[in-house]
């Protein structure tokens, strides 16, 4: 299954308002990759892995684990943007090899260093979000931001087929390893093949016996279900504006120059 | 060792040797807080024409048929669930990804797939943490835009020249991932330009760091999209036909 859906619904933080997490997540983490700066980076990764962790009851390696996951994509570009192939050595190393250097300059070299901070905590406000928010929820605060009707009902119904087809998928690929399915690079290929078109065919079968059912159930475009609501409280709203505020002025002292 | 059993040994380890470079082959999502504030918002906006042109269509086939809509968010929980599992790589313990891209845009057309795609980078931000939230324009187009046109295009284009369909299948599926992986590596290169050589100098650097694995995935992808739409063909032609029927409406 999927582990961040998992802990999603055990987060202690998962009853509070939606809307607020999703306010806090979101601006939080425009004010980081605006600011681009160490000392931000540093605020919010420390913020949000607080409030995840502690107040949010997540195990600390698997928070861990989790921040590493974007790791192949975060040590391979940044080595692209730090490391230069030139015919001129550049100030911080340089190692000939042959006409030409593998080089870097430090200013590139700080450059690369704050863009994997600002990834960083990029990443943790996504993981903030993401592991204290259902995603029915956060489907309820995009009809509040004027989502289209249409996309949200297809979203719905999206993430709950995921959890039918995942099933699915997992019922047929363990009968597959039962018969050896995936012994080898071709009778492996051959079977994703065939699981993936089994499934396809499941999945048109569930949604004609769905629609059907929908349909006697007087379905008229629309699916309307009773919403959970979760009064926003003032000392919330409170400490996220406080929150904001400061990171509204680092994020000024870091656009005139006097913060990293 | 015979003949055969030499170019099996010869291609396995061609295989190996790739997949020994490339532990971990996931598709390219640019992690969140990757991009700057203003790439974000140019890659963003310039997604909504075909975002706006797939939902208008939607919603017109979605007045005459009502069934569609279910229709269509399974065939976002499709992409969605064949891009999550792990694909067959030689090496045991080294785990890549398909982008479903070839096969959304040859299953369901390129409009209809925008709109899907966009549903789909989303989940798998939020749930499988790959690609970002300030990410999901960039992604958007080249996943959900860029790439399946390309797969739509070259297939389209090879059927009219009568080139074996398997071999189309397979063309359109790896020529797509490929142009996905280069716009991925053109919308970093000009976000970050180097130091020596500028734009150029930076796009031949992301091209060649990704390269080891976003190559040996294409082909990947290519083969196992012509092995799904052959199954596709065997067992649900009559699926297949709603569908094109559908993508036709549109």
């Amino acid at each position: 299954m999927i582990a961040i859906d998992k802990f999603c619904y055990a987060s202690r933080l998962r009853y509070v308002n939606a809307s607020e997490k999703f306010a806090l997540a979101v601006i939080t983490l425009l004010i980081c990759i605006a600011g681009q700066s160490f000392v931000i980076s540093a605020a919010v990764l420390a913020a949000m892995g607080v409030l995840t962790v502690r107040k949010g009851g997540l195990p600390f390696s698997r928070y861990g684990k989790m921040l590493l996951w974007p790791l192949g994509f975060l040590v391979l570009s940044t080595l692209a943007i730090a490391v230069n192939l030139s015919g001129t050595p550049l100030d911080l190393f340089a190692v000939p090899v042959g006409e030409w250097y593998i080089t870097g300059s430090a200013a590139g070299a700080v450059r690369a260093a704050r863009l994997i901070v600002t990834a960083l905590a990029g990443v943790s406000c996504l993981y903030f979000l993401s592991l204290s928010t259902p995603m029915t929820d956060i489907l309820t605060v995009l009809g509040y931001c004027r989502c289209p009707k249409l996309i949200i009902e297809l979203m719905l119904l999206i993430y709950r087929f995921i959890f039918v087809l995942l099933d699915i998928a997992s019922a047929i690929t363990t009968a597959q390893n039962a018969r050896l399915g995936n012994k080898d690079f071709r009778t492996a290929y051959h079977s994703f093949g065939q699981m993936a078109s089994a499934l396809l065919l499941r999945a048109f079968k569930k949604s004609n016996a769905l629609y059907d059912a929908m349909e006697a159930r007087c379905y008229d475009g629309a699916i309307r279900v009773l919403k959970e609501d979760y009064p926003p409280k003032a000392r919330e709203i409170a400490a996220i504006a406080v929150f904001e505020f400061v990171l509204l002025i680092l994020l000024a002292g870091r656009l005139t120059g006097w913060v990293m | 060792m015979k003949k055969t059993e030499k170019r099996t040994v010869a291609l396995a380890a061609v295989f190996a040797l790739t997949f020994g470079i490339a532990p971990a082959a996931n598709a390219m999502h640019i992690m969140e807080g990757y991009l700057p504030v203003q790439y974000c918002v140019i890659w963003g906006i310039l997604c909504i024409p075909f975002l706006a042109a797939g939902f208008f269509s939607i919603r017109r086939t979605m007045n005459e048929h009502r069934k569609t809509v279910i229709l269509l968010a399974m065939s976002g929980a499709f992409i969605f669930v064949i891009s999550s599992l792990k694909i067959p790589s030689v090496i045991s313990g080294s785990c890549s990804h398909m982008t479903g891209t070839g096969l959304g845009a040859l299953l369901f057309g390129p409009a209809a797939v925008s709109v899907l795609g966009i549903i789909v980078l989303l989940f798998q931000a939020m749930l499988l943490a790959h690609g970002g939230l300030t990410t999901l324009g960039a992604n958007t187009f080249s996943m959900a835009i860029a790439g399946p046109f390309v797969s739509y295009g070259v297939f389209w284009l090879l059927k009219k020249c009568h080139v074996n369909r398997r071999v189309g299948i397979f063309l359109a599926a790896a020529l797509g991932d490929l142009f996905t992986y280069c716009v991925t590596s053109f919308q970093l290169a000009i976000c970050y330009p180097s130091e020596a050589g500028g734009i150029g100098a930076s796009l031949i650097k992301f091209l060649g760091v990704f390269a080891p694995t976003q190559i040996p995935l294409a082909v990947i992808e290519g083969l196992i999209t012509v092995a799904v739409m052959i199954g596709l063909e065997a067992y649900a032609s009559p699926e297949l036909k709603e569908l094109r029927f559908i993508g036709e409406e549109k």
